[in-house]
């Protein structure tokens, strides 16, 4: 055999330090910018946004900012809590339901002449069960998310029609209904208080999932619920919270929506359920679980606006807005999994992982 | 003596860059017919990167292929399987629905008239390679219904079932036993007597001695050397991969037990792997669990992890541990770290440094709320402590390599600051230099009076790190060593029998 090759050549090799970086050199800056899951979406928003202001005259005005933030309050709303969810690696098909449902008993409430607390209580506490019910369904019988939430999403639905015989409740006038009319109508100087209702609700969400023990189980469960369990969190509880979350945002919804109608409406927006998904989705959140954050939902919710406030300002008929909010969310989300495609599969082809090496002196003339 | 026939194949000067890494530079390797050539280094030198490109999976940026003699490209994998380069990789890539005859003849099944499959053919001819191989199997069964081993076996039925001339054994070993380890290095001698060229790929050490005769040592992408075996020591062949010498590899300390800090009593688990099974660990002392797959080893760690249902009783400090959830058992005092870190320990969507807090949910928290500030400070320490190599805490896990994956996965249990870490499989698929910190950070806890139980596959980690060993067979203790002077045939014998070897009287 090759016995005149042996390892004598590297011996001086072999004694020099071992040049294991303690530390591995700073990313480069366009992997750091990618580090945002929704940087993608919100240069399209700029985009979106420089475009319109340029055509049209009205776009750039507060009016027509605080009419998108007010027409959207609801879907953010239940964004909000659809991202617990999301997070948690589960989806809520009965969201739109359970805000319909919620709206009934609210709608019953002020019409049977009870004051805003008790109806506003009443209302949250029906909501909360209805998420507690999904939640329960999926973590003690551990049926599938995807088969609960579409039972409940037929059954919450159905429930809101026969609770007043299939018709509407008008409450305009009645006597609870003032301060809800207020909180939907009137403002805080220049910022209308559902604005205002929007941000807290914002900070207080995002709060909990980056400041509380709650929020990083949340990722950890949607990340890897086995992981998760080993290391002592209690993953049933965890998610059982997420979709009781998800309840209180569909409470918190009913009473902004019976707010801006005027009237509890036994019929659910057959969009909505889709709108608040891809509001999510196109956020960066990720429907695998474990990553995401309700600013990113902040800006999908912002995007869909936007470009519904565009198309009907540019006269476009409402039919196309459809398409419009599918081709984005397809887009966005396509993005974001090529993206993320390209990262495993160079961590597949056994590329060392690039912060473990630095680049060896002598690279470029390898190149030969 | 007698002049050497035209290599097979020869890489020359092969070099192959990824952004920001240069994973081959200028790589010479030269593979013969009738020779098993063992390619090793650490994990990210390079040695998978060659396979790939031998493959056909990967093109190389400079240098070029040499085979039969003449220089060409393989450009895809199609290509690779035409000139008869064969690989069996550590990832399976079986059809999980289809048959196992199916699968060995895969791309090409034979075919009655009109093109129909020839099923009764196909299954005979299943069942030749499958009884010549010693795999008991129904070939008419899915894949998807078997074993990860079994699969692996199938893998490699259809390697040798078609008539290789160079196979790649890339890590083709790791998920399986040591019974098939051996049954395999049997089916590669047999083709290496017929005229294959075996390329294989790995660092476990007793393969490469058991089947190589000459090695190729790759670091940091390049090539160290190429040495004959068995003629090179082990020790020069490790420190030809590491760069450096390990000096104590396992870092024996002074064994100063103390008092029993874990009591398990009739230990079994409700699926019957592990049958009721007892056991005593002393403060200071690291006791080794070796066994076959599916002896109860694995069981025996997920029991006392909490993981899985179980009965008996375990104390730590005498007090009773509740076994029944991961978080009962954690607050009982013993941390336990799974084998399999893809699917039960990494959070892959996650940071490095959620992914050591999230073991420390309970410490980090005042009433739900996170103490954001300390759970940066202990991250920051633990990377220090462990030794992770990370551009930064908040990377994700996964740009790691495995060998800081698990420095990430030990750390946080250790840093806990139990009574008692049942670790298992502790350093499976990470490469020496890991190793030996992991197993310095065993040592150190002992000696800081934690007990340890590791549970391993690997006979020369066990008798290099542990003090004592016990050996499962079919779900019970069977044997229970010393750990000083012990041969490693003494505890494969109980694995494989159940009974202890006869004394030589």
């Amino acid at each position: 055999m090759t016995s005149d090759s042996p390892a004598t050549p590297v011996a001086a090799d072999l004694d020099a330090p071992t040049t294991r970086a303690p530390k591995a050199p700073p990313l480069p800056f366009w992997r750091r910018l990618s580090l945002g899951r929704y940087t993608g979406v919100v240069v399209a928003l700029i985009a979106v946004c420089v475009y319109l202001s340029i055509t049209q005259d009205v776009f750039l005005t507060w009016g027509n900012f605080t009419n998108i933030v007010k027409a959207n309050s609801v879907i953010f709303v239940l964004a909000m809590g659809a991202t617990f969810v999301i997070i948690s690696a589960g989806l809520d098909l009965s969201t739109a339901s359970a805000t319909t449902a919620s709206a009934m008993i609210l709608g019953l409430a002020l019409q049977g002449g009870w004051g805003i607390v008790p109806s506003l209580l009443v209302t949250i506490a029906f909501a909360l069960f209805l998420g507690f019910l999904n939640g329960a369904m999926i973590t003690r019988l551990k049926i599938s998310f995807l088969v609960v939430t579409l039972g409940t999403l037929s059954i919450y639905q159905s429930f809101a029609l026969v609770v007043y015989n299939g018709s509407s409740i008008t409450v305009f006038g009645r006597p609870g209904f003032n301060v809800l009319g207020d909180f939907v109508n009137h403002s805080i100087g220049p910022f209308p208080l559902l604005m205002v209702f929007d941000v807290l609700l914002l900070l207080v969400a995002g709060g909990v999932l980056r400041y509380t023990g709650f929020g990083r189980a949340l990722f950890a469960v949607g990340s890897n619920p086995e992981a998760a369990r080993l290391n002592g969190i209690n993953v049933g509880r965890v998610v059982l919270i997420a979709y009781v979350l998800a309840g209180l945002a569909a409470g918190l919804a009913s009473v902004v929506q019976v707010g801006r109608l005027t009237s509890a409406s036994s019929q659910s927006d057959p969009t909505l359920l889709l709108t608040v998904v891809a509001a999510v989705l196109i956020g960066g959140t990720a429907y695998t679980g474990g990553e995401g954050g309700v600013f990113g939902t902040l800006i999908g919710v912002l995007f869909l606006g936007v470009i519904q406030n565009g198309l009907t300002l540019s006269n476009v008929s409402a039919f196309w807005q459809g398409t419009v909010s599918g081709v984005i969310l397809i887009a966005a989300v396509g993005l974001g999994v090529l993206r993320d495609r390209g990262w495993s599969m160079r961590l597949r082809r056994g590329a060392p992982a690039p912060s473990k090496l630095p680049e060896p002196p002598g690279a470029e003339r390898a190149a030969g | 003596m007698t002049p050497a026939p035209a290599p097979l194949l020869r890489l020359v000067g092969v070099t192959k860059r990824y952004p920001g890494v240069l994973a081959l530079d200028r790589v010479d390797v030269t593979v013969q017919a009738g020779v098993v050539h063992a390619l090793t280094g650490e994990n990210g030198s390079g040695k998978s990167t060659t396979a790939k490109l031998i493959a056909g999976a990967i093109q190389p940026d400079g240098g070029h292929v040499e085979f039969d003699g003449e220089r060409r490209t393989i450009a895809t994998p199609a290509e690779a399987l035409a000139l008869g380069i064969v690989s069996i990789s550590q990832e399976l890539t079986l059809a999980p629905t289809l048959s196992v005859a199916e699968n060995i003849f895969l791309g090409r099944l034979p075919r009655g008239r009109g093109g129909r499959v020839d099923w009764p053919k196909l299954n005979a001819q299943a069942r030749a390679i499958l009884e010549e191989l010693d795999v008991h199997v129904d070939e008419r069964r899915a894949v998807g219904e078997l074993s990860v081993e079994l699969q692996q076996e199938i893998e490699i039925a259809r390697a040798v079932s078609s008539s290789a001339r160079l196979l790649i054994l890339d890590e083709a070993t790791s998920s399986l036993s040591e019974a098939a380890t051996a049954r395999l290095l049997e089916v590669v001698e047999q083709e290496r007597a017929r005229g294959v060229a075996v390329l294989m790929i790995t660092h476990r050490m007793p393969e490469i001695y058991s089947a190589a005769t000459v090695a190729s040592v790759l670091r940091d992408g390049r090539l160290v050397g190429e040495v004959p075996l068995p003629g090179t020591p082990e020790p020069e062949l490790v420190r030809m991969m590491v760069g450096r010498e390990l000096g104590d590899y396992y870092g024996k300390r002074r064994l100063s037990a103390g008092e029993t800090v874990l009591e398990v009593d009739g230990l079994a688990s409700a699926d019957g792997q592990l049958k009721p099974s007892s056991l005593t660990l002393r403060r200071g002392e690291i006791v080794g669990v070796a066994g076959l797959v599916g002896s109860g080893k694995a069981e025996l760690g997920l029991a006392l992890g909490g993981a899985i249902p179980n009965v008996g009783s375990v104390s730590v400090l005498g007090a009773e541990v509740d076994l029944s959830t991961p978080r009962s058992a954690i607050a009982g005092g013993i941390g336990f770290v799974p084998d399999d870190r893809k699917r039960a320990a990494l959070l892959p969507t996650r940071s490095v440094a959620e992914n050591f807090s999230v073991a420390w949910a309970g410490q980090l928290t005042r009433r739900g709320i996170l103490d954001v500030r300390g759970e940066r400070r202990r991250v920051r320490e633990a990377i220090e402590r462990y030794g992770v190599v990370t551009a930064s805490p908040a990377s994700r896990i996964t740009t790691l390599s495995g060998g800081n994956q698990q420095k990430v996965v030990l750390g946080r249990v250790f840093a806990r600051g139990l009574d008692v870490y049942v670790l298992s499989e502790p350093t499976r698929g990470i490469d020496v230099g890991a190793k030996s910190e992991i197993y310095r950070l065993m040592q150190e806890l002992a000696a800081q009076g934690a007990g340890i139980v590791i549970i391993s596959s690997e006979l020369p980690e066990l008798l290099g790190i542990a003090d004592r060993i016990v050996v499962f067979h079919r779900g019970e203790i069977r044997g229970e060593f010393d750990a000083a002077g012990l041969e490693e045939e003494a505890l494969a014998h109980v694995a494989i029998t159940g009974a202890p070897l006869e004394q030589a009287a």
